[in-house]
């Protein structure tokens, strides 16, 4: 293909790319509040964990591999420590307990990560198997990034192979829909919804993993990309998952292609979109009414 | 006769005790104290639509950043611009955008009510941010020219570089709005919010237009959060997207009012006092602010979610009843 | 003819030979290469100084340790370091933090300074701005209300620079802005009698780095601007625009890009850059845009270098590897060309930092490289934190009016042998610049002149400097500034 051709080939692979890591995040913070009602305002800070486990874990055993098994695995267990210690305390709240709650607990994984880790920038590289590129006529494209949309796709196949296709995901459906009717069936609810919160912080995790050695891990990195996810929540449809997937592309390709025409606009685009969409629909574009 | 006496006795010493913070204390608790007031009205202006119509808006910056940044495009682009009017400025441009926001958010409720604001807020940032001509940009505008306070032809007080003036014409102007708001709370039209919030079902049926009055809290909510952030203009003389129309801006009254108290009308008030004090004294001594904050955040909802008002209210009805039981025992 | 014997062709072969050795054709046009190299003399305006920094006279540093170095209290010349200690940017405030209290435990070592007939010591306090504007105000506040101290020294970011000279104008001390680089802080609107700019300024980073390519390199002709868009980002880019079609005007600008700041993914932009085939990218993003800008740019195949003066922090050096930073172009305020060191003080000076650093620091982040040579920012951080108590001790007090009078117009050389000048109307700095290339460990000898020979084993770090001379690279000067009207660039 000719360079105009591929330059734009390349921006929409770019768009994807970025699209499906917000997906991973947003998607995480989908199932927990669609299956618990929960807005976990956190969510940004897990991932920015995520990244530091990373870290951690890369400079003990050296592995990348190790730590995208590791990493997302220990962020689930502290978020589920959360759930059941805390969480679980202001439910009955409401709404705005939970939200109180989360920020209070973003601020201690923020505080904690500056007391354990510093406030240094801390560098990770991409694994030595994924670096390089591809070249398709006149497209080069980062071989990584290919990893980074594939492993999205994957996690997105399995997480809907659960929820739709085991038993398991029955169970938490059909939690969701009325809590007391499966209690009353004997299955312990509190632990399916546990569960629950431990995978959408997992999914997280792994975001958080497989963005890091893209970016520097630094104390700020919640802010960065936790925005993001939330407007792709929000204007999706809190608790869609098909919503969230959509807009994340959205989001990427506005990202991508806004940046390529309209360089210095392209922020305002993707907050303006958000915003015009929230003005028709409150709910997001796929979003239910509670 | 004693009795109206004991109710006005303290708020007399407390005006007193106001007027004289200039003579005792120096400049830098002056200026304390207006940050605190700024605060306090712009979490009370919050609360009206938080702990009265149970309504959470993570976006209230907007509203503080449309009166800061009115006002100071005011004094900076028009020549020889009074007070009153730069300060009616400030207040109408965050009216004027609760005007346009409001058919938008008064049908909402809930969570989407919250996020919407949070979008609202973010994208007047970016705006701000990006109109660098008008604006100022990141940098904001700085040194704008601060108007004398006068009544043509009575009286004329200067407020740039006379700090005592500035702190009394702070006072006055926060005192006032918290004393209309606090009014507007014991009208019947007050009531109707808390009605909104407990059950707005039944509301809507008793023949009450639910989406209207919602309007009207909206704007007057905005209206007060636009005064405070008009006066924080014209006390900090600069203006920029990271103090007015940030994500923090509008934390900040959501943490005061859940530490203070958010059933009462005084408790955003008390909670901008603990804050201002949390601040001043345990951030001095540590770096851990995240830490801190987060814990005090995480106590606070998980021990005491009615705050501190939650915790007077508490502490006087046990009060209360230990003094009942030593009457009883006494009998 | 047969007259010349043998033994005359013999001795005028061993005399040829020794004239060969001794006057060397060769060796006579590397050195008039040598020479032809050498930049020209520094302007007279900064051949003398009022006062130069002597390596000798300095105090006993052994016990420096900025992690627990405490400073004597009472009646003390009060300085405030006035930066971000916490937050996302509190490294920022660490390293203001090492190299004030550096300069200021070293005058204490000498003994204090003599001001207003006694001898008082100096003592520095750290001023948490958290990076927002209204804890700004209210830090500054305090240090002059309640602390009641004589200098505020700031800071990062020019919204919160701009403040500390309004808290430090409002109540009569003097403020020294040690690295914020926004012209308009000295302009008609912002200029303040008590503030003085003592960091290079935007304007000259473009002026330096177009004269640079222009006049120095004259190689590389297609450009690329890419920098953050908010005021800091702009005006750089601004200034180099304005540097090239001022010194280069065959360069041709093929892009220009402002990006978010704390951006994630640069991988739009870096499609773009690529489709337009610059030869240098010039960048004023600092850490971790800057960082993540390269990084991706070389993930994505980008081999191009960057002409910054922001990408240096070690740590960032050493995870992309020697190869990605090699080539890259930065301008310094604090570079010093043909080999860092020529004399002994100069090698005196370095150790005295480095060998601390080396043996005795062990609390982060003060042990880690950022810290390691003690140079670059952190080096002209630390002598222009010299510079100030230099002018206090030659103003002989603390009283303002004082200061500002030594202050304006003076010199000060530093140890890598520049000299600073105070421009008098605007109280912005003329001085030489320096441009240096990023190099593998083993050609950077020609920096590093002494054991070990390099900078960094595993990174690309400083290898050839030019200077780029002061009268090139004069800062903007605001015309509407009524002190600056119908002066020149040196403020006569």
């Amino acid at each position: 293909m000719d360079v105009t051709a591929s330059m734009y080939a390349a921006q929409a692979i770019h768009g994807i790319a970025f699209g499906m890591v917000l997906f991973l995040i947003a998607a995480g913070l989908n199932v927990i509040f669609g299956m618990m009602g929960i807005l976990n305002l956190a969510h940004g800070a897990f991932f920015m964990l995520a990244a530091y486990f990373c870290y951690s874990v890369v400079a003990v055993t050296g592995s990348f591999w190790a730590a995208l098994l590791i990493a997302p695995v220990l962020t689930a267990l502290v978020g589920v420590i959360v759930e059941r210690f805390f969480i679980r305390k202001v439910q009955i709240m409401g709404a705005m307990g939970e939200l109180i709650l989360t920020l209070g607990i973003a601020m201690l994984i923020l505080g904690g990560v500056k007391f354990f880790w510093g406030t240094e920038n801390l560098p990770i590289s991409v694994p030595p198997i994924l670096e390089g590129m591809v070249h398709i006529g006149a497209l080069d494209y980062p071989i990584y990034r290919i990893f980074m949309i594939a492993l999205a796709l994957v996690v997105l196949a399995v997480m809907t192979l659960l929820l739709y296709k085991t038993r398991l995901g029955k169970i938490v459906r059909a939690a969701v829909s009325d809590r007391e009717m499966v209690n009353a069936l004997g299955i312990n609810v509190p632990l399916v919804f546990m569960f629950v919160f431990g995978i959408g912080v997992w999914m997280a995790g792994i975001g958080g993993v497989v963005i890091a050695p893209i970016l520097t891990v630094f104390p700020g990195l919640a802010d960065q990309v936790g925005m993001y996810a939330f407007i792709v929540v929000v204007t999706g449809g809190l608790g869609s998952l098909k919503g969230a997937f959509i807009v994340s592309i959205i989001f990427g390709l506005l990202s991508s292609f806004g940046i390529q025409f309209f360089s210095q606009l392209a922020p305002v685009l993707i907050v303006g979109f958000m915003a015009f969409v929230l003005a028709i629909k409150p709910h997001g574009l796929f979003g239910v009414k509670e | 006769m004693i009795d109206k006496m004991k109710r006005w006795l303290p708020w007399a010493a407390l005006i007193i005790a106001l007027a004289f913070v200039p003579k005792i204390f120096g400049i830098y608790y002056m200026n304390f104290f207006i940050t605190f007031a700024v605060f306090a009205v712009f979490s009370v202006s919050l609360n009206l639509l938080l702990g009265y119509t149970g309504l959470l808006s993570f976006g209230h910056a907007m509203y503080f950043g449309a009166g800061g940044y009115g006002t100071a495009l005011a004094l900076k682009y028009i020549w020889n611009l009074p007070l009153l009017p730069a300060l009616s400025i400030g207040i109408l441009g965050a009216v004027l955008l609760a005007l346009i926001v409001c058919p938008l958010v008064v049908r909402v409720g809930g969570t989407a009510f919250a996020m919407m604001h949070m979008a609202f807020a973010q994208l007047l940032y970016v705006i701000a941010l990006k109109s660098r001509f008008i604006t100022g940009g990141e940098d904001g505008l700085a040194n704008f020219r601060i108007p004398p306070f006068s009544i043509p032809g009575v009286v004329s007080f200067p407020l740039e570089g006379a700090p005592a003036n500035f702190y009394y014409f702070a006072i006055i102007v926060l005192g006032a709005s918290l004393w209309l708001m606090w009014f507007f709370t014991k009208t019947p039209f007050g009531q109707i919010q808390v009605g909104i919030r407990d059950n707005a079902k039944r509301i809507d049926y008793l023949g009450f237009k639910v989406t209207h009055a919602k309007a009207v809290v909206y704007i007057m909510s905005a209206a007060f959060a636009g005064v405070a952030g008009s006066v924080y203009a014209m006390f900090q003389n600069v203006v920029a997207p990271d103090g007015y129309l940030g994500l923090l801006v509008s934390f900040t009254p959501i943490i005061n009012t859940m530490l203070g108290g958010i059933a009462s009308f005084f408790g955003p008030v008390w909670g901008t006092a603990i804050y201002a004090l949390i601040e001043e004294i345990i951030f001095r001594y540590t770096d851990r602010v995240e830490l801190v904050i987060g814990i005090i955040f995480v106590l606070v909802i998980m021990y005491a979610p009615l705050g501190f008002s939650g915790l007077m209210l508490k502490l006087k009805f046990k009060w209360l009843m230990f003094k009942n039981k030593r009457m009883r025992q006494a009998a | 003819m047969k007259f010349i014997s043998k033994g005359f062709l013999i001795a005028l072969c061993v005399f040829s030979l020794f004239f060969l050795q001794v006057f060397n054709p060769v060796a006579a046009v590397a050195q008039k290469g040598a020479k032809t190299a050498k930049p020209p003399a520094a302007h007279p305006k900064l051949a003398e100084a009022n006062y130069a920094f002597d390596v000798n006279a300095m105090g006993d540093m052994s016990d420096f340790d900025p992690a627990t170095v405490q400073f004597p209290k009472g009646d003390t010349i009060k300085v405030a370091v006035v930066a971000s200690f916490t937050g996302p940017a509190a490294i920022v405030g660490k390293i203001y933090w090492a190299a004030v209290a550096w300069a200021a435990y070293d005058i204490n070592q000498r003994g204090g300074i003599m001001v207003d007939g006694k001898k008082k010591f100096v003592e520095v306090i750290q001023a948490d701005h958290m990076g927002r504007l209204d804890q700004c105000k209210k830090v500054a506040e305090r240090m002059a209300l309640q602390e009641k101290v004589h200098v505020l020294i700031g800071t990062d970011g020019s919204h919160l620079m701009k403040v500390i000279n309004q808290v430090a104008d409002k109540y009569k001390i003097i403020a020294q802005n040690i690295t914020s680089t926004s012209d308009d802080l000295m302009d008609a609107t912002n200029f303040s009698r008590y503030a003085f700019m003592s960091c290079l300024s935007s304007s000259q980073v473009g002026s330096g780095l177009g004269y640079f390519y222009g006049q120095i390199r004259k190689k590389e002709k297609r450009f690329y601007i890419i920098c953050q868009d908010y005021a800091f980002g702009r005006s750089i880019a601004d200034s180099f625009k304005k540097g090239l079609k001022q010194y280069y005007p065959q360069a041709k600008i093929v892009g220009e890009d402002y990006h978010k700041l704390f951006l994630t993914d640069f991988a739009p932009y870096l499609e773009k850059i690529k489709a337009a085939k610059p030869d240098v990218i010039f960048t004023g993003d600092w850490i971790p845009d800057g960082a993540n800008l390269v990084k991706q740019a070389r993930q994505m195949g980008l081999k191009q270098p960057f002409a910054h003066l922001f990408l240096d922090d070690p740590n960032f050096l050493h995870e992309i590897g020697p190869q990605a930073a090699t080539g890259n172009i930065q301008i310094t305020q604090y570079g010093v060309e043909g080999g860092a060191f020529k004399t002994p003080e100069q090698i005196k000076y370095y150790k005295t930092w480095h060998d601390l650093w080396a043996n005795r620091w062990k609390t982060e982040p003060y042990n880690s490289r950022l810290f390691e040579h003690g140079s670059g920012n952190l080096g002209s951080y630390r002598q222009q934190a010299y510079w100030l108590f230099s002018v206090i001790e030659r103003a002989g007090s603390t009283d303002p009016e004082k200061i500002i009078a030594v202050w304006e117009n003076d010199t000060y050389r530093l140890p890598t042998g520049k000299v600073l000048r105070m421009r008098a109307c605007d109280h912005k700095v003329v001085q030489d610049l320096h441009v240096f290339e990023y190099v593998p460990a083993a050609q950077q000898k020609v920096s590093m002149n002494i054991e070990p020979y390099y900078w960094y084993k595993d990174a690309a770090s400083t290898g050839l400097t030019w200077r780029i001379p002061a009268e090139k690279v004069m800062p903007w000067m605001d015309k509407n500034l009524e002190r600056c009207a119908g002066k020149d660039e040196w403020g006569e």
